[in-house]
């Protein structure tokens, strides 16, 4: 239902992943050899921009209508509605590119060891990528055009995530033990559940009432 | 502690090194000078913007006594 | 335990006043040991055995990255500081430490990259540290960009020091990370020349440039956060004395 509402949303990130997954053989080279060996970099890149896109909408229209401000001072707890709003964002953006990404796989001739291990880097580590846009959107959400700078600030924070998630999957194409780097990635992910939601209603808090 | 080359010449070149060398000297000392001298030049702008406020109010009291 | 003096020192007044009798000495101090220690370093300091005259720009880069990756966790911990007990002047700290920590780390990675090219042979390697550095500056220029973005000031303070904050917490996982990901790519051409121990006549420049540079941060931030107050401040009794006492004082010279 609540993809229904916008679809929009969920399909704009992905055209995007895709299409601009595209450009990289028409820029760089179609020589299978020299993609397959940036493949899992680029596949992490796209996601990661992917994720960005959509990020800056995550309470813009909840601020806009009133109803965040309503929340705030409704004095429940704003931890859940928080986590409820990311969730919503993981399963619109990071699910679908995960989904889709064996796909991206194939274009880029990906070593067939590399899928599952891709995927399931994707799936935890879109997980951190909401959340840590999450903390992004609501420092920027009172201003007009936050897209930008929400880049600018997120961008720093996103740099472990693509570190470990596309070691994930180079780890198991190179025939390594690719559990470590995703149990970072997992490890990551339960902090930043654990943290980011309460910063993020602390943030909104403090940039939105005045 | 001697001075470790033999002329001035040598102590520019520094066996070919010198213009990395002297580069990260002039644009350090450059960026350093910068961080000083704006907040001198913005301290005096501010102060006088502010004396000119004063000034303003002050002729603004004095004309409003005129006219009552 | 008596906190009056942490009170007192949350008034932009009594900062304003006591810096003025600290800027002359404070200043004097930072310009005799930036030109004992450059001096010294640049003429004095033995050539390194491998690095030959190149290795100098040491005694530039070490202390502009120390300051800037001090910078940054000084800025923090003012935001910190204004968020908790919500103090103007900590915020003012805190807006002024950003674009000089900004420009330190610029030049962190300026001279690193100058000494790399005769070192290296590149000017820029995504070596571990240099990395971090460039990271480094990317969340100075977030926080820079986020204060100026709000048109409230309030607003802008708040949001920048829990921008600052975040980084804060993250500056351990992103070095760690980074790390971890150079031992990976780790290019075997590239080794660090770097010996374990520096020699004393190689070590006591650079530790009297540390010193300039820490006072010369001190120097710059305290006449920057000067200049915020009184813009900040304009419309109090105390800065309108200051001005006019300062205009009055024009006048009679000039006159």
């Amino acid at each position: 239902m609540l993809i229904n509402r916008r679809r929009g949303d969920v399909a704009s990130p992905l055209i995007f992943f895709i299409i601009a997954a595209t450009l990289i053989p028409l820029g760089v080279s179609p020589d299978p050899s020299v993609l397959s060996m940036i493949a899992p970099g680029i596949i992490w890149v796209m996601a990661l921009l992917a994720t960005l896109l959509s990020a800056d909408r995550l309470f813009d229209a909840d601020y806009n209508d009133g109803s965040l401000e309503q929340l705030l001072i409704s004095s429940q707890l704003l931890v859940m509605p928080v986590l409820g709003k990311i969730a919503a964002h993981w399963l619109t953006t990071g699910l679908p590119l995960t989904l889709v990404s064996p796909l991206l796989g194939l274009l880029f001739s990906l070593p067939s060891e590399g899928y599952t291990a891709m995927m399931a880097g994707l799936a935890i580590g879109t997980g951190c990528l909401s959340l840590l846009a999450a903390l992004g959107a609501a420092l920027t959400v009172s201003l007009q055009k936050g897209g930008l700078l929400l880049t600018l600030i997120v961008m720093p924070l996103y740099i472990p995530v693509i570190i470990f998630g596309s070691a994930t999957a180079q780890y198991s194409i190179d025939g390594l033990a690719w559990d470590v780097p995703l149990a970072i990635l997992a490890a990551m992910l339960t902090i930043a559940i654990a943290l980011c939601p309460i910063a993020i209603a602390g943030i909104l808090r403090l940039t939105t009432i005045n | 502690m001697i001075f470790q080359f033999e002329s001035l010449n040598q102590f520019v070149t520094m066996d070919g090194h010198g213009i990395y060398v002297w580069t990260a000297v002039i644009v350090s000392v450059l960026f350093l000078a910068v961080l000083v001298i704006n907040p001198l030049l913005r301290q005096k702008d501010v102060k006088v913007e502010i004396a000119k406020d004063q000034l303003r109010e002050k002729q603004r009291q004095v004309s409003n006594r005129e006219k009552t | 335990m008596n906190w009056n003096w942490f009170y007192r020192m949350g008034s932009p007044k009594w900062f304003y006043y006591t810096t003025s009798r600290w800027l002359p000495w404070l200043g004097v101090m930072t310009l005799c040991l930036l030109v004992t220690g450059l001096v010294w370093g640049l003429a004095f300091a033995p050539e390194d055995a491998k690095q030959g005259n190149s290795f100098r720009i040491i005694y530039l880069h070490v202390p502009a990255s120390l300051l800037a990756l001090a910078g940054y966790f000084l800025m923090a911990a003012a935001g910190a500081i204004g968020l908790i007990w919500r103090m103007k002047l900590s915020f003012m700290v805190m807006k002024c430490a950003a674009p000089l920590g900004a420009v330190l780390t610029f030049l962190a990675l300026f001279t690193g990259a100058i000494w790399g090219k005769p070192t290296w042979g590149s000017y820029w390697v995504w070596d571990a540290r240099v990395t971090s550095m460039l990271i480094l500056l990317f969340l100075y220029l977030g926080v820079l960009a986020l204060q100026y973005a709000f048109q409230s000031q309030e607003v802008g303070n708040k949001a920048s020091a829990i921008l600052a904050l975040i980084g804060t917490v993250n500056i351990p996982i992103i070095y760690k990370s980074v790390d971890w990901w150079f031992t990976l790519h780790q290019p075997s051409t590239i080794k660090f020349t770097e010996a374990p121990s520096m020699h004393p006549d190689m070590f006591q420049p650079l530790l009297v440039m540390i010193l300039g540079f820490y006072c010369f941060y001190a120097l710059a931030l305290f006449m920057s956060v000067r200049v915020e107050i009184l813009h900040r401040e304009r419309k109090t009794a105390w800065v309108r004395d200051l001005v006019s006492q300062v205009a009055e004082e024009r006048v009679g010279v000039n006159s």
